[in-house]
């Protein structure tokens, strides 16, 4: 029954976007200055009917219709309420469904909120953005249908990958795909863009509200598929450079630069080719994550969904979106005359472009190029945390420090710099750098520049927000964001190079000291769960020098559907550091090998990334209140 | 007088704190080798039983008194590149070490060029 409901409204949703297509084209002939009151309707439909069908897809979910293999495959009638509705996004099909929704919903959004924009130009992205959608679709409906039926029914389903019960990876994938596919209307702007010459200011003020949105979630979704990663996946760190993380990280970078670039375009009028780059390349990056990571190329710790035939689609769909923007993209290319200062703060904006796209070419060359070398010569390599941090952590001293200074320089010519107080607030970063490594008595070279740029940069940005105060010129978003940035940076560094971890083996009764440290373990107990059984240990630990003690319980969780065993982290939080306890047994024998670490700053760097996309919000709220 | 004063604050920075060790750090190498038969894990955060194995083979290497590189050195020639998260630098892998940077550079001087350009005017 909801399969079918489920395919009507998909395959109605099919016929909705050719119509759309098909209007719109009909609608550029004629010269009424405003877009045919059809399009609206059925654009309204068309966004309703792919969100009912989504509520389909859950309710099938919640009330655990196993007659869809979806369900069947994703779900069981013991799971508790949100792991059902978070499964209904939490594998290929019903994520792809998602995709599509929002693809949709932004469509209509965008169409509904530029009507001061032209005509022309706002037909033409709704055509590129409904092409899309048809791609999609059809994907969903002819290799990925989420309503697919299964004869005879299941009595039960299998379940979901238990690691992926869990609320933060819940909200992980709605928020990431906001970012992710929101791009998508961008993408489809700037081609409406070429098309119709749309340039310049205008353009820049059309799709700025969307590339805030898209950046603000991209970040929120790469925050909580981080803190998932550190609690979930047992090895207490919370990045490992894995191409999942890559993938979401990849377009945040174009984001980023974009983000920056846009805000030229706005106020100068400057750097549109550039612009239309960013925006073309944000989407096609997202594509190719997807690409990466739903085709199973790529091996990964967060593969939970893949499939060859899937890979194909996809990568062709991939290569015309790439063709058909580098072909436009050189059919309108000319060369303008520009007016550029080297000393303004366009140049910076220049140089924090310069600095994402390196970023952005170590991340997708480390990911990629595994493929190449097996493909090309047979050789398999592997490119992962080392690499990343010998190659991009040097750079990013050098992108602090041009970040710190760049936000204070004026537009058009700078006047000058305050060389005076750019050496104080040098010093004053050196001193508490020399604070933090005295504090933590350990040393390296390039943790060093790392805490004294970012350093720089938390305080040139309080500075900054000290100065805008007096001036009543307060451009909070900017600095909110800023100033968390310079904070993520300094904590990870801290959090880095400051982290204790010990990897030993304990029998019940034993204790082990180090350091500062004991860790005792005090009892083990077996307790039955709804949908899975534990094996739950006691560990007490004692740190002399603080003279306190804590008990941590991590566990070893075995589950029935699917049957699966999982090692649970513990973690106490703290506001200064983290104590992360796991256990795993050893095949015959009463030991259990026990890996502690103690990690400082942890939740600073969670409450740092969620002040990047405040700065986000912030901006886009400052917008909305000056448009209305 | 100010250029003194940095020097001196640097001068301390690099040097108050003498706990730089030689030692050979198992944890570290060990986060830089691939456990073979996960999924994308390394070998210090995995509990398979290749990941025990692994682990006894570089403590016992340490306690020979091998070298970082010698390990590594000789982990790649039993189960190749695969299992170093890091890779060496050879004839296959240069592109990947070197893109980044010539990247890097080409862009500044892109943005340099398209600034004098603008100063020629």
């Amino acid at each position: 029954m909801l399969s079918n409901i489920g395919n009507t409204l998909l395959f109605l949703n099919i016929l909705l976007g050719i119509s759309i297509i098909y209007l719109s084209l009909q609608n550029l002939k004629n010269r009424k200055v405003l877009i045919s009151k059809s399009i609206y309707h059925i654009c309204l439909f068309q966004s309703t009917f792919i969100i009912i069908c989504f509520f389909t897809l859950v309710t099938a979910f919640i009330i655990s219709d196993f007659s869809i293999i979806t369900v069947y495959q994703n779900s069981h009638s013991l799971k508790p309420f949100l792991y059902k509705v978070s499964g209904t996004w939490g594998n290929h099909e019903g994520s792809l469904l998602l995709w599509v929704i929002i693809l949709t919903i932004f469509s209509f959004l965008f169409l509904l909120y530029n009507k001061h924009h032209a005509k022309n130009y706002r037909i033409y992205s709704l055509i590129v953005q409904n092409v899309l959608i048809l791609g999609f679709l059809f994907f969903l409906l002819f290799n990925s249908n989420p309503f697919s039926i299964i004869l005879p029914i299941p009595k039960e389903g299998l379940g979901l990958n238990p690691i992926l019960q869990d609320p933060a990876l819940a909200i992980h994938p709605p928020l990431l795909y906001v970012g992710f596919v929101g791009s998508s209307i961008y993408f489809s702007a700037a081609v409406a863009s070429l098309l119709t010459n749309y340039s310049g200011k205008l353009f820049a003020k059309s799709i700025k509200t969307w590339v805030l949105v898209s950046w603000t979630f991209q970040t929120l979704g790469i925050l909580t598929g981080s803190i998932w990663a550190y609690y979930e996946l047992g090895w207490g760190g919370f990045w490992f450079w894995d191409p999942v993380e890559n993938a979401s990280l990849l377009p945040w970078f174009a984001m980023s630069a974009l983000l920056h670039s846009l805000i030229v375009l706005e106020r100068r009028n400057l750097l549109y080719f550039w612009v239309i780059i960013l925006c073309l390349l944000t989407f096609i990056l997202s594509v190719t994550g997807t690409f990466l990571v739903r085709s199973g190329i790529l091996n990964s710790v967060h593969t939970f969904a893949n499939d060859p035939s899937r890979g194909i689609y996809i990568l062709i769909f991939l290569s015309l979106m790439i063709f058909v923007s580098v072909l436009l993209f050189f059919n309108k290319f000319k060369n303008s005359s520009y007016n550029l200062n080297s000393n303004s703060k366009e140049t910076f904006i220049l140089i924090n472009n310069w600095f994402m796209m390196f970023y952005l070419i170590t991340v997708l060359m480390g990911t990629v190029y595994p493929i190449f070398t097996e493909v090309l010569t047979d050789h398999k390599v592997s490119v992962g945390p080392p690499f990343y941090n010998t190659v991009i952590i040097p750079i990013v001293v050098l992108f602090l420090l041009f970040m710190s200074v760049g936000p204070q320089t004026g537009w058009i010519k700078n006047k000058s710099y305050n060389l005076n107080l750019l050496l104080k607030i040098l010093i004053g970063s050196i001193l508490i750098n020399f604070c933090i490594v005295y504090l933590f008595k350990e040393y390296s070279l390039l943790s060093n520049f790392i805490i004294i740029s970012a350093v720089f940069l938390v305080i040139s940005s309080l500075i900054d927000l000290y100065k805008s105060y007096k001036n009543l010129k307060i451009d909070t978003p900017r600095i909110v964001s800023h100033l968390a940035f310079g904070f993520l940076i300094l904590f990870i560094g801290i959090n880095y190079n400051f982290s204790l971890e010990k990897d030993f083996n304990l029998k019940l009764g034993e204790k082990k000291n180090f350091e500062n440290y004991s860790v005792e373990f005090k009892d083990l107990k077996l307790q039955d769960f709804k949908n899975y059984k534990a094996v739950i240990g006691e560990f007490k630990i004692n740190n002399f020098k603080e003279n306190s003690n804590q008990s941590l319980y991590p566990e070893i969780r075995i589950y029935e559907n699917p049957s699966t065993i999982t090692y649970e982290a513990s973690i106490r939080s703290g506001i200064l550091k983290d104590y992360y306890i796991t256990m795993s047994n050893i095949d015959r024998s009463d030991y259990y090998n026990i890996k502690f670490q103690k990690k400082p700053f942890m939740m600073w760097i969670w409450i740092s990334v969620i002040f990047i996309s405040v700065g986000g919000f912030l901006r886009l709220y400052k917008n909305a209140k000056k448009n209305y | 007088m100010r250029t003194k004063v940095i020097i001196f604050f640097i001068l301390i920075n690099f040097n108050v704190v003498n706990a730089i060790t030689f030692s050979v750090d198992s944890n570290k190498i060990l986060k830089n080798l691939r456990c073979l038969i996960c999924q994308g894990q390394s070998v210090a955060d995995s509990n398979s039983d290749f990941a025990q194995t692994i682990k006894i083979v570089v403590k016992d290497q340490i306690n020979d008194g091998k070298s970082e590189k010698e390990i590594y050195d000789f982990l790649i020639e039993k189960y190749g590149e695969w299992i170093v998260y890091k890779p060496p630098f050879n004839k296959v892998n240069f592109v990947l070490w070197l893109f980044p940077y010539i990247a890097l550079v080409s862009g500044g001087v892109i943005i340099f060029l398209f600034l004098k350009k603008r100063d020629n005017h």
